[in-house]
């Protein structure tokens, strides 16, 4: 392969992308629209299903180097693994409840330890989950596999969550950093040993100036605070009992009222400037994974473009609008119905009301979240993969099958802990 | 040979064996039981029989086979739709119309379904009925500790001015004659009522018209009821309604109840898409079905009891008429329930001792309705 030289562009013409996804819009629209129906009459249990489904219309229309992927993990896997994973956890469930009744030391402390052994679980389960998939994923007739520890995994991955929340976020890139190197060097292509090499410290530069300005305002709203409020008459004006309380903190704080509107202002402009500012955190992201993954001498580069990513949030909120102005016109349609029905009163109605609400309610719920797969999740995935360049493929050629199948239970315990992935 | 006188067809194809990933650009011969793959140069690399043929997932047009049973990961492409019709009709496991897949994906859906309907009528019929049977065998001082535990919990629910100790009312120096009246009422009950476990029956400063009762005999009356009452007999009324849970011990159940659901329904279910939204719904649905059984029987208790203890028990449907027109939502533990109406005709059945001596006097109720004056 000569293209380390000459880029993208060769003098003759386009060299055809090194990955290519061909999956149509409207056949995973499909998939998630019988998958909503079915997971909402069979109250979820129909996950599985859709869930293998959805993977195995991702995976195979993924072409790298003119092979497809192919994802050979089966439903019935995924229901055996979540089965066994209920089997662990019923007993852990019991001893946490049983713990929160004592009403001593353990009792105060058992919500705590739930938590935290309920994260480290939680880490251990996303690093099984991934060694199911990937050892589920068949390319060129050989299968993924991975290596190492779940249990080192899920500690250091706790560990670094710990330390990013109180560095305020600073952490994040370092650990992801770490726990991404931790995975691939764990990560095995047949014999074709995998490794990562994207730098933290470079990911936090390019995430640095996003993060100033969303950090910004909430840091002048705790200098107002310190500056403005005297501290020690609110303290007088709260201890003094619930009467008046509001009166007395304004003579205690003339400008306390002020500084309240101010820090609600400077919280909305923050969260705002998150909001806005997430595809391209997102995109950042995404770039710096995939330009760090090697498989031996294939080194992969990304060529993601911010832009495109917004483009698949604003159709993302464009259905979403749509969908909720359809909604909001049935929903008042009903609601008038209900209304103007004779003989519709007293309690049978009410129950009929309450009924329809809850419908509503899982209508929406579902309406929104396979807008939000099928618009986002699936542009991601594409925009994530077409984008990728890859180097030394003559590589393929020689690579050696290792590896077996490996068991489900994480994907088990990963989604009976609501930590599951694609 | 047998292919030239059969005179199947062939075809080129792309092989992974499996071993390396080298892709070799192959011949494909279709024979009789089996196909058979040739390198280019015309040596056979691999046999197939046909029954251990399966169709796997690919992109558009391309058709990928394997080998049933996975014990190798050999992988043939085949281009050629022509080719690949011809395989297709040979190979049982071979699946391009996706017809097969349609047939067992229905069955699927339907086994599904089948699930979930025997998964409600378990959590309509089967969790009450546990819960009702496993209820008696909690014993007395495993319900007290439950009590306590809920009791924190509630507390600091419904405590929400953080009035600590002062929350319950009958303690300030004005106050202990109240107390002192509700303590005689509530002595006349429960000798009437021959309880296994001794009642805790408090009056706390909330202005809602209610009461509850938590596991381990422990009563909340709010002092909203006791303001709203027009007699004694109507408060005596509903605190022998709350003694009715405490007979049918109703909050062991409830909690047992409510862990059954979750598990059913939390564990069991569990989300992907949203799936949850609908847990949540089912939960909320069944467990407000429980409550209106429970109500309806604590009532029918709390007129019995009445009787037993020779007071009215026309005056528990007189205060349930007067409060349940104004239950306030989100405080709705005594009446979570449209039918009024048809609880108050139903206690109105249970017939009234001939002569129905009054729970207090005069001076005893003007103490009672002042109990959280202090």
């Amino acid at each position: 392969m000569t293209l380390e030289a000459g880029g993208t562009l060769t003098g003759g013409g386009v060299r055809p992308p090194d990955v290519r996804f061909l999956g149509e819009r409207r056949s995973y629209w499909r998939l998630f629209v019988r998958g909503a129906l079915l997971l909402m009459v069979t109250l979820g249990i129909y996950r599985f299903w859709l869930m293998t489904d959805v993977r195995r219309f991702l995976w195979s229309n993924t072409v790298i180097a003119g092979e497809a992927l192919e994802y050979v993990g089966t439903p019935l896997e995924l229901l055996i693994g979540f089965l066994v994973a209920v089997a662990i956890l019923i007993p852990v469930y019991t001893g946490f409840f049983l713990a929160a009744l004592d009403l001593g030391t353990v009792g105060r402390l058992s919500g705590l330890l739930a938590f935290a052994a309920l994260g480290v679980l939680g880490q251990y389960a996303v690093y099984r989950a991934r060694r199911y998939r990937l050892t589920r994923t068949i390319y060129r007739g050989l299968r993924f596999h991975q290596d190492g520890s779940a249990w080192r995994y899920a500690i250091c991955a706790v560990f670094w969550w710990a330390l990013t929340a109180l560095t305020l976020g600073l952490a994040y890139p370092f650990q992801l950093a770490s726990l991404e190197r931790y995975k691939m060097r764990n990560t095995f292509y047949g014999d074709l040993a995998g490794r990562f090499d994207g730098s933290g410290f470079r990911l936090l530069l390019r995430g640095l100036p996003m993060w100033l300005l969303v950090m910004a305002p909430l840091a002048v709203t705790v200098g107002a605070f310190v500056e403005v409020v005297d501290w020690r008459a609110l303290a007088d004006a709260l201890a003094q009992g619930p009467d008046n309380v509001m009166t007395r903190i304004e003579t205690g704080n003339p400008q306390f009222a002020d500084v309240i509107l101010f820090g609600t202002l400077m919280t909305i402009a923050s969260a705002a400037m998150a909001a806005i500012f997430y595809p391209t955190f997102q995109a950042m992201i995404l770039r710096w994974w995939s330009s760090g993954l090697r498989f031996g001498g294939i080194e992969i580069t990304s060529r993601l473009r911010t832009r495109q990513v917004y483009s698949a949030y604003v159709r993302f909120l464009s259905w979403a609008l749509l969908f909720s102005l359809v909604a909001g016109i049935i929903a008042s349609g009903a609601l008038y119905l209900a209304d103007t029905l004779p003989g519709a009163s007293g309690p049978g109605r009410e129950i009929a009301v309450t009924g329809l609400g809850l419908v509503g309610y899982v209508i929406l719920a579902l309406g929104y979240s396979t807008i939000y797969r099928a618009t986002v999740l699936l542009s991601l995935w594409q925009l994530g993969m077409e984008s990728l360049q890859l180097s030394g493929l003559e590589a393929l050629d020689r690579v050696k099958a290792i590896g077996k199948a490996s068991s489900p239970l994480g994907e088990g315990l990963a989604d009976a802990l609501n930590v599951g992935g694609y | 040979m047998a292919q030239a006188t059969t005179g199947t067809s062939s075809g080129a194809g792309i092989y992974f064996d499996g071993r390396t990933s080298a892709r070799q650009e192959v011949t494909v011969a279709l024979g009789e039981t089996s196909l058979r793959i040739f390198a280019p140069a015309g040596t056979p690399l691999a046999e197939w029989p046909y029954d251990d043929i399966v169709g796997l997932s690919a992109p558009g047009a391309t058709l990928r086979l394997g080998r049933r049973g996975g014990a190798t990961l050999e992988r043939l492409e085949i281009l050629d739709a022509q080719l690949g019709a011809e395989i297709d009709t040979r190979a049982a496991y071979v699946d391009r119309g996706g017809l097969r897949q349609r047939r067992q994906r229905a069955s699927v859906v339907g086994w599904t379904i089948a699930a979930t309907v025997s998964l409600l009528l378990v959590a309509w019929f089967g969790v009450p009925a546990i819960a009702e049977r496993l209820a008696p065998l909690v014993p007395a001082a495993a319900e007290r500790k439950l009590g306590n535990a809920v009791a924190m919990q509630m507390r600091s629910i419904l405590d929400s001015k953080r009035m600590g100790v002062a929350f319950e009312c009958g303690n300030a120096a004005g106050e202990r004659p109240g107390r002192a009246a509700l303590d005689k009422m509530v002595h006349r009950l429960e000798a009437a009522a021959l309880l296994p476990i001794p009642l805790q029956v408090a009056v706390v400063r909330r202005d809602e018209a209610n009461a509850i009762t938590l596991p381990g005999a422990q009563l909340y009356v709010f002092r909203g009821l006791i303001a709203k009452a027009d007699s004694a007999d109507e408060v005596a009324g509903v605190i022998a309604h709350e003694i009715g849970h405490v007979a049918h011990r109703d909050g062991t159940r409830s909690v047992l109840q409510a862990g059954g659901l979750s598990l059913l329904f939390g564990m069991l279910l569990g989300d992907f898409v949203g799936g949850g939204a609908t847990v949540i719904a089912a939960k909320a649905v069944l467990q407000s079905s429980y409550s209106r059984h429970v109500e309806a029987a604590a009532d029918l208790y709390g007129a019995d009891l009445m009787v037993k203890a020779g007071g009215n028990p026309r005056a528990l449907g007189a205060m349930i008429g007067k409060i349940g027109g104004a239950t306030e939502p989100g405080m709705t533990i005594l009446l979570d329930h449209p039918e009024t109406k048809a609880r108050v005709a139903a206690i109105e059945r249970v017939a009234p001792p001939p002569a129905a001596t009054p729970f207090l006097n005069a001076a005893e109720w003007s103490a009672l309705k002042r109990v959280c004056s202090g």
